[in-house]
């Protein structure tokens, strides 16, 4: 009995983590949620805290939800997605000019809308698996590729005016229910964790993320379920450029410029592993909601727009490192932060730090001394 | 005593890689519920003598024959489909998944409802322990980890069950199945491998450890420079001789 003892404490300490695990996605953006909902509290209880309020947060989120969800498969198979922002904005602009310019009944449009996207996923998988071109440079690239044929197309144009069934689907509301963007975004989540749970696409993604070699060993054929990963993202991306033209009632070839960006953060704060093998679907769609609230936030304590990219960009960072960080088995092993602040190594690190700050300064001292008058010139 | 008709026959088996000749006239042969053991140095030829007969790489010249039946294999698919698979020193897991979708990675089970074709996880993890406790006698604490948090020898235990639950597998070659576990998880691994045995199935056991090449081979093929230098019963031969093949002192001496 006595010698048992310690397996079943180690068991108990073991099986306590086990427990835990599935639910660390949610818990991170949770945590952040409940954060933002505190400070909000104390600054901006009366304007923050409105059932108008949180409808603005819950149209916002539908936008993005479709896309985290099949980006949520992109990322799992070690790959990602840069070009999700200008898909969305050129089938968009396509879907508009199909009803303005050639009289295409909605419903039509809006199935144009899907299956572009649906096209244009397929070249960026084709590029990737047949041109061997890295998922981050070939996305990037084809993100360039696709704002180009949208600003091509419209010009400086802003369309607008739509029929009832794209501002429907963008901010349509199904009367005492919730509103159909959301509705749009939580059904592509339930089927995305069908998908993920009870589909090959979703376990061969998995395999493929966490070991491609030993994916293509078993016989599965990677590349294809690279393509298909990358069709699903370009249909959603198409669908969100379906609801963004129908929320706003206006498309241009400018819009969506953060999409990229802010899909990505929204995944990667739901815990799903940008070195691929760990997918969370629920923690991409609480990642969704926690970057709406986020930037809600910030619009309600009315700080420019522009410091949501900041915002996108810090979060995404805290993530990833905060989610290393608890993958990190020895943590036991270090002897606290100020030690592990003071290797060797560390120092030449500082002082590179220092000399780049002191040339910074000097620039900045010189430029100050010698500043001619800025009054003509501007 | 009788030879037993061998499962599996390799005849002059030769490969070249470009202008370098990994191996000349190569003859191998295997029987059911028996462990053949094949030994040599590192480039000795043995990987590439296991990878032709699992369909990984196509010889250049020499014939193959499985039960008598001349093979033509152009993919390791193809081998599989045979009744010839092999788990790799690498094991091929994916770590994120748990032990059950491991063992069903390529080959998942599945269930449809209204035409429309899903996984069948909750079968697929019965059968996983179902096969794992029955054909191996390994029971895993949970089958709902990670299989990144399993031990050596319980990765080792779900990649041979992913091999041995095709139903008609024939032969099953295991590369360097030891050369990362510890001493207990040796031990147990080479107990798998005699139940294996014991249940008909040929052998193939690649292996660095002489140790364990004697303790469950009944036969050793020593692969020197591409040929095949030797072929001894274990029990008629003994370590200090096989290792003498291995590195040629008998060549030598001669």
């Amino acid at each position: 009995m006595t010698n048992q003892s310690p397996v079943t404490h180690a068991d108990a300490g073991r099986s306590w983590q086990d427990r835990l695990e599935p639910y660390l996605a949610i818990i991170g953006p949770m945590a952040m949620i409940a954060m933002i909902l505190i400070v909000m509290a104390i600054l901006e209880p009366t304007r923050y805290f409105r059932a108008s309020n949180f409808n603005i947060i819950f149209l916002e989120a539908a936008l993005y939800m479709p896309m985290a969800m099949a980006m949520t498969f992109v990322i799992t198979q070690r790959g990602i997605d840069l070009s999700v922002g200008s898909v969305a904005a050129l089938t968009g602009i396509i879907m508009a000019f199909a009803m303005k310019q050639y009289g295409f009944a909605p419903w039509f449009a809006v199935g144009l809308a899907i299956t572009t996207g649906a096209l244009f996923g397929l070249i960026n998988g084709l590029v990737i698996t047949r041109f061997k071109v890295p998922d981050l440079i070939g996305t990037l690239a084809m993100d360039l590729v696709y704002r180009g044929f949208a600003l091509v197309l419209a010009k400086g144009l802003v369309l607008a005016r739509f029929p009832d069934l794209i501002t429907d689907i963008g901010r349509g509301r199904i009367p005492g229910f919730i509103p159909i963007p959301v509705l749009i975004g939580l059904t592509t989540f339930v089927v995305g964790a069908f998908l993920l749970r009870k589909s090959w696409f979703g376990r061969y993604s998995i395999a493929i993320g966490s070991n491609p070699e030993a994916a293509e060993m078993t016989g599965i054929s990677v590349n294809r379920y690279k393509i298909y990963a990358y069709v699903l993202m370009g249909a959603m991306a198409g669908l969100a450029g379906l609801m963004l033209t129908g929320k706003l009632n206006a498309i241009q070839a400018t819009s969506a410029p953060y999409f990229n960006l802010h899909v990505i953060a929204a995944v990667v704060v739901g815990g799903t592993s940008l070195f691929g093998g760990r997918a969370y679907m629920l923690g991409s769609l609480a990642g969704v909601l926690l970057l709406s609230m986020m930037i809600n936030a910030l619009v309600t304590l009315r700080i420019e727009f522009f410091w949501q990219s900041v915002a996108s960009g810090v979060v995404i960072i805290l993530s990833v490192a905060f989610y290393t960080w608890l993958q990190k088995k020895d943590r036991d092993g270090s002897k606290g932060l100020l030690a592990s602040l003071r290797t060797p190594e560390n120092n030449k690190i500082y002082k590179l730090a220092g000399a780049l700050v002191s040339a910074l300064l000097v620039f900045v001292v010189l430029g100050f001394l010698f500043a001619a008058d800025t009054t003509g010139s501007g | 005593m009788s030879e037993p008709q061998p499962v599996v026959s390799m005849r002059r088996i030769g490969k070249k890689f470009g202008g370098v000749t990994a191996l000349h006239d190569v003859d191998l042969d295997a029987s059911a519920g028996q462990v053949l053991a094949i030994v040599g140095d590192n480039g000795a030829g043995k990987s590439t003598l296991i990878k032709i007969l699992t369909g990984v790489y196509q010889p250049t010249s020499g014939s193959i024959h499985l039960d008598g039946k001349p093979l033509e294999m152009n993919s390791h698919s193809d081998a599989k489909a045979l009744g010839i698979d092999a788990v790799y020193q690498t094991l091929a897991l994916a770590d994120d998944l748990d032990p059950a979708a491991n063992m069903f990675l390529g080959s998942e089970l599945t269930r449809s409802f209204m035409g429309i074709p899903y996984l069948d996880n909750k079968t697929m993890r019965l059968e996983a322990v179902r096969v794992l406790d029955e054909r191996l006698g390994v029971k895993l604490r949970s089958m709902d980890v990670a299989t990144e948090s399993l031990s050596g020898g319980q990765r080792q235990a779900v990649a041979i069950a992913r091999a041995v639950y095709q139903p008609d597998l024939r032969v099953l070659v295991m590369d360097e199945p030891t050369a990362a576990l510890g001493p207990q998880e040796t031990a147990r691994t080479l107990k798998l491998i005699k139940v294996l045995r014991d249940e008909g199935l040929t052998i193939l056991l690649i292996s660095h450890s002489l140790d364990d090449v004697f303790e469950v081979s009944d036969q050793i093929q020593i692969m020197r420079r591409g040929r095949r230098a030797g072929l001894v019963k274990t029990e008629d031969s003994s370590p200090k001789e096989v290792l003498g093949m291995i590195v040629g002192a008998a060549e030598d001496a001669a």
